[in-house]
């Protein structure tokens, strides 16, 4: 479904689902992050990339898993939390966000599906906006099987023409949607999507970053496991993690019990984020760390991303959103690392 | 609804013994859940064992699928969760989830001589498949069992060790000299060599502290084993089981889901992280 909205009537349409809950990028001083909105009117769609992805609002930072308490009888009961039901609209997503949920879909179900994952992200309706100007000068999208128009993930894509909106509905959950807001909607004509053809090509060429010649990066990064050439490029590394809880792919979690009393025992087991740049991520109780140094760390998450999950799901773990790049305090830059693995030895 | 997979379910502990004492203490727990939901496992499998406000190990089933009446766990002392397991009394309560991981593929070696290479608490993930394959003992050929300890204090399941020895051949080793010690003192991976198990028609599974898997598989190389005839278990940490949290991960694998019992010639494919 196919339609435009003009800029004036989005803040109606919005009004339309207050039967949802509603996130949008916000602006918290100098930085946007997706944050619950509850007047239509507050949502900005000419925001800069937000520092964490909406993948905070599927799989949030710190959840809580059960809860756990001593019965009359003395021994212990538990009460699983599930997520409440809540229907939810995120406006304002990136495709390489929209994308990145994808992958942590392959994650998330499997064998065993996470339920507390599910239930927030089949409640979700993501409405993508379209990058006519890259976000962030790190973008490289292009690279990794993405584009700065890509529809992958979302239910709804947006595209800015100026005073109106291409929209353009991908699923059921985006048809419920459009159809919530009826009256505030128009057919395209032919110069509407001329004008889309437009910006997508143009907002293709603003895209300044690239991965070159990547289908080689797999292969070879197999072949490079026991090099040095880890220890030289972690060297600056100052292992503070951010890279990966940055990144809209990441997966990793840690699972802890929390104390509120001790007699009777009282308290919540709780999942948190992680991260494999951590020495504690893998370390043995006996002290035994199969990945004992920065050198090991860094490898995991570059191959992890370029080539694990490539084997496993058939796609990079890795979105070419730039966060990453953007925000390492060191300035450790994927692009570079993979530029030099690429040409590593020839 | 679909069964949430982190919540566990509650057992009691019906019985509770103490293999080795002293400094690096070991018990072995039997289980009962509260409620009966049917808990099938193959062995090798392991499960998620959880003291609520503690935390959870992952921790294998030391006992066979042939035994219905409870699950067994052995269990070394090490830090938080394991030093909280050793606390606890015969009846109370605990969390266990699973089975997790894939198991040993022993329908694939009916027929075949078993040679079982353990050290320290690396019996326990052994002690499932081995009493599987004597519990079927006209389905393999020759059982037998090399296994060693630090001191002959630190020996599990020391008195289950001398009733097996009127059923397959034991070896037991220690690594250094005590007065009344009358086996091979020495690691393991040299009683291997003195032992000389054939490679004939053989499978070989070794189970224990990462640096004796890796000196054990050297020698049954040199013994003539082929990498398809070695299998190991992969002790990586582990936190949610299900292959989600990735701690685990080694390569494409999650051990918890993939693992974590390989053969060499699988585990040898991997990037070398365990
Ligand atoms: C597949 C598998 C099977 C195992 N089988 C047995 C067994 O039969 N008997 C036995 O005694 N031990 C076994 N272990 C090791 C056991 O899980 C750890 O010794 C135990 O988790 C340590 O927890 P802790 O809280 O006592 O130690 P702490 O050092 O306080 O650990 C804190 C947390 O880290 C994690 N952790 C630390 N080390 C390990 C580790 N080596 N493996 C997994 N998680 C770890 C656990 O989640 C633990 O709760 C097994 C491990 C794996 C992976
Ligand atoms: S953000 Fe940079 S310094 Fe921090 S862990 Fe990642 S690579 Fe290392
Ligand atoms: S323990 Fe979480 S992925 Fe294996």
């Amino acid at each position: 479904m196919q339609k435009i909205l003009r800029k004036k009537s989005f803040p109606q349409w919005v009004k339309k689902l207050e039967s949802y809950k509603i996130y949008a990028p916000a602006k918290n001083g100098d930085v946007w992050n997706y944050e619950a909105v509850n007047h239509s009117e507050d949502i900005d769609l000419d925001y800069l990339n937000s520092v964490l992805s909406p993948k905070k609002i599927i799989f949030p930072q710190r959840e809580i898993f059960l809860e756990f308490s001593t019965s009359n009888d003395g021994n212990p009961e538990i009460n699983e939390v599930l997520p409440e039901e809540n229907p939810s609209v995120i406006f304002g997503v990136r495709p390489c966000d929209a994308k990145a949920l994808t992958l942590t879909d392959s994650v998330f179900g499997g064998d065993f599906d996470d339920l507390y994952y599910w239930r927030r992200r089949d409640q979700a309706i993501l409405v993508g906006l379209a990058c006519h100007n890259p976000p962030s000068p790190n973008c490289f999208c292009l690279s990794v099987n993405g584009s700065p128009h890509s529809k992958e993930g979302l239910d709804i894509l947006m595209t800015d023409l100026g005073d109106r909106y291409y929209v353009e509905s991908l699923t059921e959950k985006g048809n419920k949607l459009l159809n919530l807001g009826n009256k505030f909607f128009e057919e395209p004509k032919a110069k509407d999507k001329k004008d889309l053809e437009k910006i997508n090509l143009a907002s293709e060429k603003k895209i300044k970053r690239r991965i070159k010649e990547i289908k080689k990066i797999p292969p070879q990064l197999k072949e490079m496991f026991d090099s040095p050439f880890w220890d030289e490029e972690a060297m600056s590394c100052i292992r503070c993690g951010i890279c990966t809880y940055l990144c809209p792919t990441c997966h990793c979690f840690d699972i802890s019990d929390e104390v509120l009393s001790s007699s009777p025992i009282e308290g919540k087991r709780v999942r948190t984020w992680d991260t494999c740049q951590f020495p504690d991520f893998t370390m043995h109780s006996s002290g035994h760390n199969p990945r004992p140094d920065k050198a090991s760390r860094l490898r995991q998450r570059i191959l992890h991303k370029f080539q694990y999950f490539v084997e496993r799901y058939k796609n990079y773990q890795c979105t070419g959103c730039g966060r990453c790049i953007s925000k390492c305090p060191v300035g450790i830059d994927i692009i570079e690392v993979l530029d030099k693995v690429r040409d590593y030895g020839t | 609804m679909e069964p949430n997979p982190y919540i566990p379910k509650l057992a009691k502990i019906i019985q509770i013994k103490e293999e080795v004492r002293g400094a690096r203490p070991v018990k072995t727990f039997r289980t009962q859940f509260l409620s009966e939901n049917g808990f099938s496992f193959r062995c090798g499998q392991c499960a998620m064992l959880s003291i609520f406000g503690r935390g959870e190990s992952m921790i294998s089933i030391s006992s066979s699928p042939l035994v219905e009446d409870y699950l067994q766990f052995s269990i070394l002392k090490m830090g938080r969760v394991t030093s909280s397991l050793h606390d606890l009394q015969e009846g109370d309560i605990i969390g266990v989830r699973g089975p997790y991981g894939n198991g040993f593929p022993i329908e694939k070696w009916k027929g075949k001589n078993l040679i079982f290479i353990g050290g320290g608490i690396g019996i326990a993930p052994m002690w499932s498949v081995l009493h599987t394959a004597l519990g079927k003992k006209e389905d393999y050929g020759k059982i037998s069992l090399i296994y060693g300890a630090r001191t002959s204090n630190d020996i599990v399941f020391k008195e289950e060790l001398e009733e097996l020895r009127k059923k397959i051949e034991v070896h037991l080793s220690i690594d250094v000299e005590e007065p009344e010690w009358k086996e091979f003192v020495g690691f393991v991976p040299i009683n291997v060599l003195e032992k000389k198990p054939s490679p004939e028609n053989a499978i070989a599974v070794t189970c224990g502290p990462p640096i004796m898997i890796k000196y054990v598989i050297q020698n049954l190389e040199a013994l003539g084993f082929k990498d398809e005839q070695i299998f190991t278990t992969v002790e990586n940490k582990m936190k949610c089981g299900i292959g989600k949290c990735g701690r685990c991960n080694i390569g494409l694998h999650y051990v918890c889901q993939d693992g974590p019992v390989y053969s060499w010639a699988e585990l040898k494919n991997l990037p070398q992280e365990y």
